[in-house]
């Protein structure tokens, strides 16, 4: 196991379960066996002492006053989202060596029913997730808040976030009002997306379906990763993912449950009515997802979601300020699953480069 | 790889020949080895000789037929069963005994006396099936919840009189689901009884159509089963009643995937949440693929997989038999168990 205490030896540096010859190949993989040893070095030396945080967290909260008016009042009970401060990412950043979070609005979002009044509860999110980003220099990227399902102000809010406060992506809701992210209703903004190659981060919402259902349990337990696969289904059937070929979708939590019900989805893409909307058929564009390991770094998620998409689309994201110190627990959580350390590299950091290049030093 | 070849016919161990030398040493009895491989080989040439035990095997009675089609449930294969044609799926997969249930939508449409009407009914023709074909069926009994006294009068027949192999649930119905307090009494008898308990999903009035052209309803039958798990665990359903063996269908829904969150649920578990996620049966039907299987088995301890099909439904028994071959790197006596012999210790009977 990498050991932070402790000196570890360069054939340890891999973390547990990885057999020798399987971590040579991956060193071979990287194609530059002889500067290894000393990017390794360097990597551990990081670790070890926590000096230079290198890790990007894709799935990081934030809150602004009026959205916390807004689930105070609805009594979502996210506390730590109401708690929150600018000083207290940036502890468990250090503490977890994340040189990077890229901010988002968790659920419920910013529209309740008013389209005028979510379009200025984003509007004040995002301006105030760029003032962090300026606050922070290197510390702080964001998804900036849509107010859907009003599509209008989407686009508009869509223009204004990247264009003018140069945010690293948008976040949605995995459904608005019953509708799911495939629904033509979204198409509009869907082709803006993929004309501007834009990074979509969907988040799952407590879908009005399924409150109350197991009224003892509270939504986070398994509704809101069951929203997640079905927009993802959505995203699929509707022919959205084969439409919208550049946008870069990355799903919440694993995934929710896709992975594991895969091959019921691949069933339904095989479907006469089905197949012509998956022109290079589901598994391509399942796999050409991106996935954040938030809540979900433990040895019994990872074996399904690792068989189901390459490493490379997997990104490190700890769902700060939901649970105790999340940065440091999930890394620990990747680091016990046995990753190649070339592996780890790519999750906690390389993998978000690509989508992020801003964020290279 | 003479050994391997007289592992059954059509057995693919995926795995090299060092690997599968390992796997036998592992096994710790290597004197004995022969003895238990030459147990599972078949004839190259002929049929093999049916061993396996499918507890994920549905049947249908004309009265549960003619709700289905007046419902346009769509389950074609289910209105057109017959035990020949089980029989026949069988003999194809290297089947011994199929363990008969009821499939959802179950038998309780909002009257009750109907429902018993039905539950009888259906147990009493799994019990003719059972007897016209001696050693090739067991039986599930459905019970006509959410009536909770027609359940009560139909556990004591079915086990008693007709003896069934266990009882089969609906993850839930009429918006209850196991834990609810309304079901404690069947559940307290179940454990009294040390009962098998199948849970087959149910389509959940929650979710239907939640998403179009029906591309939700196989992910949405098996969220059913995961809210059922949770449901008997936040309620301490399964500290109170620690004898039921509870056996969750298709790869327990997506509980092996979600673990981190089910935390959520545990908060009556002395033992804690992995113990008792642990000690649940859980069925391959719909799981044998290469998504399902790497977090299912690295959750459920082989001794607690059970061999399922989902016949009428899916793909039939062979092709179930071979998906567990090719994806999920059991060794040949790890496979012996899921396939035969953990069915046994459930069902002694089974024992030949």
């Amino acid at each position: 196991m990498y050991n932070h205490s402790n000196e570890p030896k360069m054939n340890q540096l891999h973390s547990g379960g990885v057999p020798r010859r399987e971590f040579l190949v991956g060193l071979a993989a990287l194609g530059a066996a002889a500067a290894l040893p000393k990017a390794l070095m360097a990597a551990q030396a990081r670790a070890a002492a926590s000096a230079q945080p290198f890790r990007i967290d894709t799935h990081h909260h934030f809150s602004a006053p009026g959205f916390v008016d807004e689930i105070a009042g609805r009594k979502t009970g996210q506390r730590p989202l109401m708690e929150w401060t600018v000083q207290k990412s940036l502890e468990d950043m250090d503490k977890g060596g994340v040189a990077t979070a890229i901010l988002s609005i968790s659920e419920p979002s910013v529209w309740f029913g008013n389209d005028n009044a979510a379009r200025r509860l984003a509007r004040e999110c995002n301006e105030l997730g760029a003032r962090f980003m300026a606050d922070h220099p290197g510390r702080f990227g964001q998804f900036a808040i849509l107010p859907l399902p009003d599509v209008e102000g989407a686009l508009r809010e869509i223009e204004y976030a990247l264009d003018t406060l140069k945010a690293d992506g948008v976040t949605v809701m995995t459904s608005y009002e019953g509708k799911y992210l495939g629904d033509p209703a979204f198409a509009r903004m869907m082709d803006e997306l993929n004309r501007r190659k834009a990074v979509v981060y969907c988040h799952p919402f407590r879908a009005e379906c399924c409150k109350n259902l197991q009224p003892e349990l509270g939504p986070a337990v398994i509704e809101l990763g069951t929203d997640t696969t079905r927009t993802i289904a959505s995203v699929l059937f509707s022919g959205t993912a084969a439409r919208c070929p550049d946008i870069r979708f990355l799903w919440s939590h694993g995934g929710g449950t896709f992975p594991y019900l895969m091959n019921r989805f691949l069933g339904v893409a095989q479907r006469p009515d089905m197949a012509p909307r998956l022109p290079r058929g589901l598994l391509y564009e399942v796999q050409k997802f991106y996935y954040d390991t938030a809540n979900f770094f433990n040895p019994y998620a990872l074996p399904t979601l690792m068989k189901t998409v390459p490493v490379s689309h997997v990104l490190f994201g700890t769902d700060f300020p939901f649970g105790a110190a999340p940065a440091q627990v999930v890394a620990k959580g990747l680091s016990d699953y046995g990753f190649s350390a070339s592996d780890l590299r790519a999750i906690e950091r390389e993998n978000a480069l690509g989508l992020f290049p801003r964020l290279k030093t | 790889m003479k050994i391997m070849n007289m592992v059954e016919g059509e057995a693919r161990l995926s795995h090299s020949r060092r690997e599968f030398l390992i796997r036998l040493a592992t096994l710790g009895a290597a004197a004995a080895l022969p003895r238990v491989l030459s147990s599972a080989q078949t004839p190259a040439a002929a049929p093999a000789r049916p061993f396996r035990i499918d507890t994920h095997h549905h049947f249908s009675a004309p009265g549960q037929v003619a709700e289905m089609i007046a419902r346009k449930t769509g389950q074609t294969p289910l209105i057109e069963w017959t035990p020949q044609k089980s029989v026949e799926d069988m003999d194809k997969g290297g089947v011994a005994t199929s363990i008969l249930s009821i499939s959802e939508p179950s038998v309780w449409f909002g009257d009750d006396a109907a429902a018993r009407k039905m539950a009888r009914e259906c147990n009493e023709l799994g019990a003719r099936v059972m007897a016209d074909y001696p050693g090739r069926f067991g039986q599930f009994a459905i019970l006509p919840l959410p009536d909770v006294d027609g359940a009560l009068r139909e556990i004591g027949y079915s086990l008693d009189t007709l003896k069934a192999d266990g009882i089969c649930m609906m993850t839930s119905i009429g918006g209850k689901y196991p834990g609810d307090p309304a079901f404690e009494p069947v559940m307290d008898e179940l454990n009294r009884r040390k009962a098998v308990v199948y849970f087959h999903p149910y389509r959940a009035p929650c979710c239907q159509n939640l998403l179009p052209q029906g591309t939700g309803l196989g992910g949405e039958l098996v969220n059913d089963t995961t809210r059922a798990i949770t449901s008997v665990l936040i309620s301490s359903t399964v500290v109170r009643c620690p004898d039921i063996r509870f056996l969750w269908s298709h790869g327990g829904g997506t509980a092996p995937y979600i673990t981190s969150r089910l935390g959520g649920a545990a908060s009556k578990l002395p033992k804690g949440l992995i113990y008792e996620l642990q000690k649940f049966y859980y069925d391959t039907a719909q799981a044998f693929n290469p998504y399902t299987l790497p977090s299912f088995k690295k959750l459920v301890p082989i001794s607690h997989i059970l061999f399922g099909t989902d016949y009428p439904f899916g793909t039939g028994s062979a092709p179930v038999a071979k998906g567990l071959r090719d994806n999920g790197d059991f060794s040949a006596s790890e496979l012996r168990a899921i396939e035969r012999e953990n069915a046994l210790e459930l069902f002694p009977r089974l024992k030949s």
